[in-house]
């Protein structure tokens, strides 16, 4: 941590701002049925994905999560949210195109690719990483998955395949103790999933993943192993979702209603407030700066929204252009 | 002009793409000693980086393939058994054929997938299939057949220069089928039918082993039914002008396909041709294909595949 300038501690705080707005501006206009496809909130799991990607390189590769559609991640790669709600809308200025409503692309900033199958992030991103030790320029690959892909046949071949050809990619799982409605308790035979990565002779660590800082320090290290060419690694961030497994569902553990106790638990550890209390402790956040970046984060949103309600829908005739690349 | 038996023709295509690309490398099952001998030879020529023996996971081969494929590199990925393209569906079908499409066209997949097809060696029915009509099915895919190892060589070019995922299947039967092709480098189109036996009074379409099967019974009926034997090359794209220029000449047709018969490529191809040729028909288009089972393995796989006595029947019939 001692590494982090004053700056750099206000930058992650500003990106979480920013990132629970976008959610939150997504959040609503799925409740206002603008959003033509479905949504999963990354509200709770904001600390990795902005945490984590924030030391990254523009050349290196990542492989966002769905929570939050990619939100955190490109946040925290220093990239625009702007196209996300685009591509919600089915609008052309979309990530990708407004062809399928929720794939995230951006070739510039090393995003190829995003599929709707968990457990194929694993094998996709040991593809990534594999193309990035081959070009030899140091760059590695992140990839975020929630627990459940860790539960797909995927994530053991692609552990396995990268430990053993020492691919520069980093898998940071985002721990939310719950597969769509399914816990964790019931569905892994492990306690920590980063025990796993022993299975393969790779780093894994257990992360509070709710705690931006922590998050950043571990993708550090593990970013710096990559970069060396000591292999892969895994990061398992325990974090907790505050909304249920994608709008419009019930929030259920198996098929009766999450405990409100727990929620609210969680909450008092909410990513955001966690960062903020640090840094006005550490008298680096001033009450104006929140304010500041609060009414900017806000801005932003709306002009995300604007942006994307004036947006232009793709011309149904280029579908057919796009099965086969020219 | 040289002459070279299939798979050499397949490993002579691998090692000029590799020579001349790069980003083009080999990744899958077994592919240094190559027990289908398609990449056999490439190891001492290209060294491990490039000729990349993978532990037997094709989900992982087949991912590595694809996230290869999208920044930058041109993989072929070696599945062993046609077969086992199942094994790795979730990467070649929802991943690889979908990348262009679901990504607006901003990064694409351009690799091959190499597999060892068909009959022939009483396998049983995880190791014998033409998985055709399920490639077809998943559009985004390419599908390459080769029949002769010209056709091999050229098309397994082509192939690798594609900008699209393409399934290449070769098949068992042909591995030491020898021909003669030519010193100089030639490609071959994808989508470019070749007409394997020029003929009056009916068109036979076929691919892979079927082909030969095709020839065997036009041989076998010299004298009494003039037969042409169309081979399309590639089912995506599937170049249907040849084959009905064909049908308006022979007015008859038998679609020969060693994938299963329902909802297979001879029904596709047959209702291609009602829709574009009805009226230059003379009789139903007859098929002939895998019967609605799996393939046996040992002496009861023959009841399942194509024979060439099937194939004279059919054309018989037709021939009324």
């Amino acid at each position: 941590m001692s590494n982090l300038t004053n700056t750099d501690k206000i930058e992650l705080y500003r990106k979480l701002v920013h990132t629970r707005k976008h959610d939150e501006l997504n959040v609503r206009m799925a409740s206002e049925g603008k959003l033509r496809t479905f949504y999963h909130s990354a509200q709770g799991h904001e600390a990795i994905g902005v945490g984590a990607c924030s030391v990254l390189h523009k050349d290196d590769y990542l492989y966002p999560h769905l929570r939050g559609h990619g939100i955190p991640y490109v946040v925290g790669k220093g990239m625009d949210p702007k196209p996300s709600v685009s591509e919600h809308l089915g609008k052309a200025t979309g990530w990708g195109g407004g062809i399928t409503g929720v794939h995230i692309v951006d070739k510039e900033n090393g995003i190829f690719a995003q599929g709707g199958t968990i457990g194929s992030a694993f094998v996709l991103s040991a593809g990534f990483a594999l193309a990035a030790k081959k070009n030899g320029t140091g760059q590695v690959c992140m990839c975020f998955v929630g627990d459940g892909s860790v539960q797909r046949g995927q994530a053991h071949e692609a552990m396995n395949l990268a430990s053993c050809w020492k691919l520069p990619v980093v898998w940071v799982v985002e721990n939310n103790l719950m597969a769509w409605f399914t816990p964790c308790c019931d569905s892994f035979a492990l306690k920590n999933i980063a025990d796993m990565a022993k299975s393969y002779n790779m780093p894994g660590k257990v992360i509070d993943g709710m705690d931006v800082f922590a998050v950043r320090e571990a993708a550090e290290e593990a970013v710096d192993l990559a970069r060396k060419g000591d292999g892969p690694s895994m990061l398992e961030c325990k974090t907790y979702r505050f909304r249920p497994h994608s709008e419009g569902r019930p929030d259920v553990c198996h098929y009766l209603p999450r405990s409100e106790e727990e929620i609210a638990e969680w909450k008092k550890r909410d990513p955001l407030v966690l960062c903020q209390k640090k840094l006005v402790k550490e008298k680096i956040l001033t009450k104006n700066l929140i304010d500041e970046i609060e009414l900017e984060a806000d801005e932003k949103a709306k002009e995300t929204e604007k942006f994307a309600l004036e947006s232009p829908y793709p011309d149904p005739s280029i579908l057919n252009t796009l099965v086969y690349a020219p | 002009m040289k002459e070279i038996n299939y798979w050499q023709a397949i490993a002579e295509a691998l090692a000029e793409e590799m020579e001349r690309d790069e980003t083009v490398f080999i990744i899958g099952e077994n592919v240094q000693e190559a027990p289908f001998m398609a990449t056999r030879e490439l190891i001492q020529r290209f060294g491990p980086e490039r000729v990349m023996d993978a532990p037997l996971s094709e989900l992982a081969i087949a991912g590595a393939t694809v996230g290869a494929a999208c920044a930058g590199y041109r993989p072929v990925c070696d599945l062993n058994f046609a077969d086992f393209i199942y094994c790795a569906a979730d990467e070649i079908l929802l991943k690889a054929a979908q990348q262009n499409f679901a990504h607006a066209g901003k990064v694409n997949a351009p690799c091959v997938f190499l597999g060892v097809a068909g009959g022939g060696f009483g396998t049983g029915p995880e190791h014998s299939h033409v998985p055709s009509a399920m490639v077809l099915n998943n559009p985004g895919l390419k599908l390459v057949l080769p029949s002769t190892p010209y056709d091999a060589k050229g098309l397994m070019k082509t192939a690798i220069r594609d900008n699209n995922p393409v399934c290449y299947f070769f098949h068992k039967k042909l591995m030491g089928l020898k021909q003669e092709i030519p010193e100089d480098e030639y490609l071959i189109p994808l989508g470019q039918a070749d007409i394997k036996r020029e003929g009056t009074d009916v068109t036979v379409v076929a691919t892979l082993y079927m082909v030969h099967h095709a020839l065997e019974a036009a041989k076998q009926l010299e004298g009494k039914i003039s037969v042409e034997v169309i081979d399309p090359r590639s089912l995506e794209p599937l170049d249907m002008d040849t084959i009905i220029e064909s049908i308006k000449k022979t007015n008859r047709v038998v679609v020969v396909d060693e994938d299963t018969q329902r909802c297979g490529v001879a029904a596709e191809i047959g209702q291609q041709i009602m829709e574009l040729a009805f009226d230059y028909l003379d009789a139903p288009v007859a098929r002939v294909c895998s019967a609605n089972m799996p393939v046996a393995g040992a002496e009861m796989e023959k009841y399942c595949i194509p024979q060439v006595e099937q194939v004279v029947a059919a054309i018989q019939s037709v021939c009324y």
